[in-house]
């Protein structure tokens, strides 16, 4: 979550998650499961528990390797800009500086 | 108010239904801060209508590392006292961008409603069709009927609608720090719930420099001595009551309240393989240890781990205080978990343990991992302590984390106050707000 407020700060100079391009998906909550989603220019980069995908725009998750339906408080996402890695920053994405738990990397 | 803020309070009726909104006085901000020092001062304002006041730190919410926490002041029902009850997870959060910064709720509503929260937007809402549900069914029924997973739940289960003295306002499907009561106060009131979302921007009045001295503080407090450690098990072990051996084997994973660097909460897996990585087919898998006391209470009446979990979660569904409920079953010399269960709702009596302060003792009552060179006797540790969590509450500090980072000083923290909102405040200011609080 700190790492959508940090894009979102990114974005918009102040404290938001609406225009974020990265999120951490917490619509199954009583399963403890969640995601964290990248919004890429031509791909989602979903990264879950057991591994990566990077799935094209576009493209449906429900026929995905029958993981079932996707979490759906991720859908903002595709209306978002895509991630620019903060291109404007000498620090590089602000997202990884933030994330308080070091659960984001970069390859 | 015009930075890290939403600028507007609601002053919500529910005996008439009237909902005024009023702006966050600048000056108010001035002399309180934020907080516990300005929900205070409401309570005060409406104290002959038996308010609930929620509100949020100055700090809540942003960059600042551990910034989650948001807070319930009312008065104890069982004792008179106003007393603070912390909002976790990713309430405090939610509240403070849900387009107000405080939120007061005064009278007594005639028929079960519930509170809608939502982009500087109040609703009393009938509550016919989710009063009677427990917890967990009332925050899915909110959460289906709205369409959105995110909202969060301030919600009582059948404890708060029956009058129990230990009704618990729960967060979502979890335990809170609610070791007051205020289920009981919700009841009173017919509240069933709060529900909160929120999309509001809060601007910074210095956005570069704040940012920059966020990051400069998360690099600092991530070598801290919680470095590598997470969860429950560990908390338990700080507090000399080792129980990570007897936990392990239904551990799932740790979680982290919004942008805290130390998860102190666990999840644990009673009808699911705990090493599980793919999603659960299940629908309720396990469960979300919030609070270690109600976990440590279970183990005293020698139950095993997943029964102790399972019965957090009963406690939870009900909501009801599982620190209450066992050490009333201990007294009572209840210890199958069954019989336990089925008498939640008969376990009456004093508590000696029943929490005497002004904050809860859901954080303990000593520094977790850290040093802070407190005398080895102990004879400091209330004083402080009572400090500590009064700076975490009018911030909006995680109050866990609060005892675990010497990094997050007075010092540093009235600073990114003055940097965020461009008022100057002082440690004078901070220390006359923090002894009217704890006086």
């Amino acid at each position: 979550m700190a790492c959508e407020m940090a894009c979102g700060y990114h974005r918009d100079d102040g404290f938001a998650l609406l225009s974020s391009c990265i999120m951490v998906t917490r619509g199954r909550e009583k399963k403890d499961y969640s995601a964290v989603v990248v919004k890429e220019e031509e791909n989602l980069v979903i990264a879950r528990p057991e591994g990566l995908e990077r799935r094209k725009l576009g493209s449906t998750g429900e026929s995905n390797q029958g993981k079932g339906k996707e979490d759906a408080s991720a859908k903002p996402l595709l209306l978002r800009e895509p991630c620019d890695l903060c291109s404007d920053r000498q620090d590089g994405p602000l997202c990884l500086q933030f994330c308080p738990v070091n659960a984001i990397s970069m390859g | 108010m015009e930075y890290l803020s939403s600028n507007k309070i609601a002053i919500i009726d529910l005996g008439t239904s009237k909902i005024v909104h009023e702006k966050l006085d600048e000056d108010l901000v001035r002399k309180k801060i934020g907080g516990v020092g300005i929900t205070c001062e409401l309570y005060e304002r409406y104290q002959k209508e038996d308010p609930i006041i929620l509100g949020t730190g100055l700090l809540t919410g942003t960059l600042v590392p551990a910034s989650a926490l948001g807070m319930i002041t009312a008065k104890n029902p069982s004792t008179g006292k106003v007393c603070h009850a912390p909002l976790t997870l990713y309430a405090g959060m939610e509240l403070k961008y849900s387009g107000f910064d405080y939120i007061v709720i005064k009278g007594n509503a005639p028929k079960p409603m519930y509170l809608w929260v939502h982009d500087g937007i109040a609703d009393i809402l009938d509550a016919k069709e989710i009063w009677g549900k427990d917890v967990w069914e009332a925050t899915d029924s909110i959460r289906d009927s709205m369409g959105d997973a995110l909202i969060q739940v301030l919600g009582i289960g059948k404890a708060g609608e029956s009058g129990s003295d230990f009704a618990q306002v729960c967060i979502n499907y979890w335990a809170s720090g609610d070791r007051w009561g205020f289920g009981k106060l919700f009841g009173q009131k017919k509240l069933k719930l709060v529900a909160l979302r929120g999309m509001s921007l809060l601007e910074i009045a210095d956005p570069e420099e704040f940012v920059r001295e966020c990051k400069e503080l998360l690099s600092t407090i991530k070598n801290g001595s919680f470095a590598g450690k997470q969860g429950i098990g560990e908390l338990s072990a700080a507090i000399g009551e080792d129980i990570r051996k007897w936990l392990e084997p239904i551990i799932h994973r740790h979680l982290s309240c919004f942008n805290t660097p130390f998860p102190t909460n666990t999840f644990v897996f009673l009808d699911e393989d705990p090493k599980l990585l793919k999603e659960s087919e299940k629908n309720e898998p396990g469960f979300l240890i919030t609070d270690i006391y109600g976990l440590l209470g279970f183990k005293k009446l020698g139950l095993s781990a997943a029964e102790s979990s399972t019965l957090l979660r009963e406690c939870a569904r009900v909501g009801i205080d599982a620190v209450a409920i066992a050490e009333l079953s201990q007294k009572a010399g209840k210890t199958k978990p069954e019989e336990i269960k089925k008498s939640f709702a008969d376990l009456k009596g004093p508590l000696e343990n029943l929490a005497k302060g002004t904050f809860s003792p859901w954080a303990s009552p000593r520094p977790i991992f850290a040093d802070f060179a407190l005398p080895p006797d102990g004879s400091q540790n209330l004083n402080w302590w009572d400090r500590r969590q009064a700076m975490a509450y009018i911030f909006g500090i995680h109050p866990i984390f609060a005892l675990m980072s010497p990094e997050l000083t007075e010092e540093k923290l009235t600073e990114l106050a003055t940097i965020g909102t461009g008022l100057d405040f002082t440690s004078e200011t901070l220390d006359q707000v923090v002894r009217n609080i704890i006086k």
